[in-house]
């Protein structure tokens, strides 16, 4: 097995500087990172929410290979200093040996390249895995041309592959407005910024240059439904709101526009440290469940660290990187620090010049999450599929209906739902995904985690706080068969493998 | 605390318990079902889903006819969807180390009057299109199917419920009050419930409950692996076995299998085990994509793991205590699934009548008194008071060794052991 002390996840802001900061400290790191995303796991909208507007240039692996390293100018100082980059490598496990797993041979990742996977073993870990785009279902959002505003930020800058011609973007805070700067700069017309708040929400100086650049601002609007054909939305309906969120009767405006950019939140991508072990709380503020963390960046399992968005994403480090960058060169000093590659002062020494991240007094962020979920419901009704891959409405939801498929109705199934469950216990996410399949398709539920929490908190009455994390496992990346398997098996696996618990007995019942 | 009171306290909202519960409620009996988590929370709701008459494992034929007689109502009787289809259940050999089972298992069927037909592998590859090439025969058994188990055990406590059964979930139990041989009542994280009777259907727990009314339940914990395809397009309606895996097509399409090494781990009383996955996950990707090289680019979505417990046998454990005497024991060593609305309907017919219409006097706890506390220390010793010396028996004494060996090193048993 492939082994490191140091394995850095994820080559944007924060994990190139941790990855150099450890690096400069003498230590060995491997720095990884899945772009470019290969075209299929992009029509899944995975990691990201692309929404199919990626251009033809993303076949060319070669290409966006060249793209993805130019992007990021800190790569080239990366390798300067001797760290091992690997890009176009995903990483679709984490396994630590915990009280029910015991076996392995030391803390490891499973990684792949699209064509094949394999193992690798750390002593340290920095999770630097970014964030990802808020779902959130209107009417017509399964069209070609629905994405959010990192998958949009990933095609533009990373990429350069944005296949748009006119965008809205939904939401008015500094992700909102910085995803409109960007796609105006890059020829995308921007024709509309949409929040159900009554006022913009973000950086004055930056809607003033918008509206200057002829971006047409609705506050107090939401989505009704994007119209379309065979190539994706054509048309996005918005409509006024009132202080109770409903749709105000004759406000509907049509507005011309190809792509419809959610840009209302972003959700650290816990899932690795999720499987790791390390203890994650929610903290609104922070886009919902992220991981405790010590002024090191090391998290709850001593030997990972965690930092930039997965730590925690507020709406001001939409504009300022540096908030990233501290973070990871943090997380670096620390990681060479903990393995002994810095003597304690030599590393507080290399961290003095980091800025303490100006305290951020980050507003709390689901109520707004949840204003836009419950207008778009008022507007677009309740039979929007919340999961797509699925097909589960927000009706389905509350109702704890099982699957279309299964055609099932009864009598004593009409009478249950989430309110009748809710006598039996504290909702529970995992429940519900079970018994709706909300949550289950080909998106790993990266597009309807959040809508399904708000939906359960709304309906049970609970704070979005008490709702539990809906669980992750591995591969956190659809794999296909034939990549994940092991080329590698020992004859050990081979030969050894039970038939059950001893030979006669192959069945679980 | 309030005390409750009850005619019979079933512990574990498991299918084990549910459907006994159920089958007590429907005869009129006032029932309490405590759970330390959820409805299916651990391997209940986490299992293959298989379902057949268990040819292959002689003492639980007569729960495995019985249930599969059951399930066929099963959906309607309980008046919520459990995705039971009965297209059959096909189990094939991609070596001949496998066929040699199959041969076997057809002899048990046939000595115990259970229809099963052997296949050659055109008639394999004709039901199953794109099975591997390596496939030499199989078993069919047509009365075998599957189901989806969180939504089976889900069906049976709802179903619970609408005859005015009792769940309390979130609700553990931490002791037993007993007084003249008898459980008078039970002490639980929500105050006491007294009862005339208790069903302990607690899965990898039920030997630390036994424990606390003094009396050796002899289980032990172990953690195992599945994982989940894409949804695909219809390729197969039966279970399935076969190159060390078990699974299943679901209705919505994905590809269910598991199997391979366990790991040997311990559990407490009222906490909940984590559930992680390993590597092995790529392990059973690659015998999946051995198995149906037609499948081999599905991509895997998730996994998941559940914690069953094992009785030195592997086999169910179902039996009233001799004291406490109003105490039944019900642990099904993985099996438990498939056979569950058997079990339950025995469980309800012992405590009814104290005997049931199905067989079950291979899964008494006396094939076990001569087996100590220390039983998996000194695994291979005491196995010779069990039932009569068979070829599992001189399989089990060696994997005991190694789970033994294997506990102490780190943990692990990998798998057969010649």
């Amino acid at each position: 097995m492939e082994s490191r002390p140091l394995v850095v996840v994820g080559a944007g802001v924060a994990g190139t500087a941790a990855a150099i900061a450890a690096a400069k400290a003498g230590v060995p790191v491997a720095l990884i990172d899945e772009n470019p995303i290969g075209e299929s796991m992009m029509g899944l909208d995975v990691p990201l929410f692309f929404g199919r507007r990626g251009t033809d240039d993303i076949r060319d692996r070669a290409l966006m290979l060249e793209n993805v390293a130019a992007a990021n100018d800190a790569l080239a100082e990366a390798e300067e200093v001797g760290v091992e980059v690997r890009l176009g490598t995903c990483v679709w496990g984490a396994f630590r040996n915990t009280e029910t797993s015991r076996a392995l041979d030391g803390p490891q990742l499973g990684l792949s390249d699209g064509e094949r996977s394999w193992m690798i073993r750390f002593d340290r870990l920095i999770v630097a895995a970014g964030a990802r785009d808020l779902g959130l279902a209107f009417a017509g959002w399964d069209k070609a041309g629905t994405m959010g505003a990192n998958g949009a930020h990933s095609l533009v800058s990373r990429y350069e592959a944005l296949s748009s011609r006119r965008m809205v973007v939904l939401g008015s805070g500094n992700l909102g407005l910085h995803t409109a700067r960007e796609a105006l700069e890059k020829g995308v017309d921007v024709a509309a910024i949409v929040d159900v708040s009554p006022s913009v929400r973000g950086d004055d100086a930056l809607v003033a240059e918008l509206l200057g650049r002829g971006v047409e601002l609705y506050t107090s609007h939401t989505v009704r439904e994007a119209g379309g054909g065979g190539e994706g939305i054509e048309s996005v309906v918005l409509v006024e709101i009132d202080d109770d969120n409903e749709p105000v009767v004759g406000s509907e405006k049509v507005i011309a526009a190809d792509t419809v950019c959610l840009a209302i939140g972003l959700v650290p991508n816990v899932e690795l440290l999720s499987l790791l072990g390390c203890d994650l709380t929610f903290r609104s503020e922070l886009g919902g469940y992220v991981p405790d963390h010590d002024d090191r960046m090391r998290t709850s399992v001593g030997s990972v660290f965690a930092a930039g968005d997965v730590a925690g994403f507020h709406d001001g480090m939409a504009l300022d990187p540096e908030i990233a960058r501290g973070q990871g060169r943090v997380a670096g000093i620390a990681a060479a620090e903990s393995l002994g590659a810095l003597g304690h002062g030599e590393a507080a020494a290399r961290r003095s010049d980091i800025q303490a991240a100006v305290a951020p007094r980050p507003a709390e962020a689901h109520t707004g999450w949840a204003r836009w979920l419950r207008s778009l419901v008022k507007a677009g009704g309740s039979d929007i599929f919340a999961c797509r891959c699925e097909e589960v409405s927000c009706a389905d939801l509350v109702g704890l209906k099982p699957p279309r498929y299964l055609g099932w109705e009864s009598e004593q199934m009409s009478r249950r739902s989430l309110q009748t469950q809710l006598r039996d216990g504290p909702v529970n996410p995992n429940h519900v995904k079970r018994l709706t399949r909300a949550g289950t398709g080909h998106c790993q539920g990266r597009l309807c985690r959040e809508q399904v929490s708000l939906l359960l908190a709304e309906e049970s009455g609970t704070d979005i706080a008490g709702i539990p994390l809906m669980s992750y496992r591995p591969p956190v990346r659809p794999l296909p068969l034939s990549v994940m398997w092991p080329h590698e098996e020992t004859d050990q696996m081979r030969g050894d493998w039970p038939k059950w618990f001893s030979p006669t007995h192959p069945v679980l019942g | 605390m309030v005390v409750e009171s009850a005619d019979v306290v079933v512990i574990g909202a498991g299918v084990s318990g549910l459907s006994s519960a159920y089958f007590l409620a429907r005869a009129g009996k006032d029932v309490v079902v405590v759970e330390k988590g959820t409805v299916g929370g651990e391997a209940s709701g986490r299992n293959g889903g298989m379902i057949s008459e268990r040819v292959d494992e002689p003492p639980i034929i007569p729960l495995g006819v019985e249930s599969v007689r059951l399930w066929e109502t099963l959906d309607d009787e309980l008046g919520y969807p459990t995705e039971f289809t009965q297209q059959g259940r096909l189990q094939v050999a991609v070596s001949e180390e496998e066929m040699g089972e199959i041969f076997s298992d057809r002899d048990k069927a046939l000595r115990h009057g259970v229809s099963v037909d052997l296949l050659d592998s055109l008639e394999i590859r004709d039901m199953i299109p794109g099975i591997s090439d390596r496939t030499l025969g199989g078993m069919f058994s047509p009365n075998g199917g599957h189901a989806n188990p969180q939504r089976a055990v889900q069906a049976f406590a709802w179903a619970f419920q609408d005859l005015a059964g009792r769940l309390y979930q979130h609700t553990a139990v931490t002791g037993f009050k007993v007084a003249g041989g008898r459980v008078s009542s039970v002490e639980t994280t929500a105050g006491a419930i007294e009862a005339d009777v208790v069903v302990a259907a607690a899965g990898p727990q039920t030997g630390l409950l036994a424990e606390m009314v003094g009396v050796h339940v002899p289980v032990a914990p172990a953690r195992v692996e599945i994982l989940a395809t894409v949804p695909l397009e219809p390729l197969f309606d039966i279970a399935l076995v076969g190159n060390g895996l078990y699974g299943r097509q679901a209705a919505r399409g994905n590809l269910l299998f598991g199997g391979g090494p366990h790991e040997w781990t311990a559990v407490g009383l009222t906490t909940e085990p984590s559930k992680p996955n390993t590597p092995l996950i790529r392990n059973i990707a690659r015998r999946l994509a051995e198995l149906l090289p037609g499948a081999a680019d599905a991509p895997v979505l998730r996994s998941w793991a559940g914690i069953v417990e094992q009785a030195p046998d592997y086999m169910p454990i179902i039996d009233v205590l001799e004291s406490p005497s109003n105490y039944v024991v019900v642990t099904a060593s993985a099996h438990g699934f498939g056979i569950s609305p058997a079990t339950g309907k025995a469980v309800s017919e012992l405590v009814l009548y104290g005997e049931s219409s199905i067989d079950i006097s291979g899964l008494g706890l006396g094939r076990f008194a001569d087996l100590g506390p220390d039983w998996r220390r000194s695994a291979a010793g005491s196995l010779s008071s069990c039932r009569a010396a068979t070829a599992v028996d001189r399989y089990l004494a060696g994997v005991l060794r190694l789970k033994e060996t294997d506990m102490r090193r780190r943990g692990v048993v990998a798998g057969a052991v010649r």
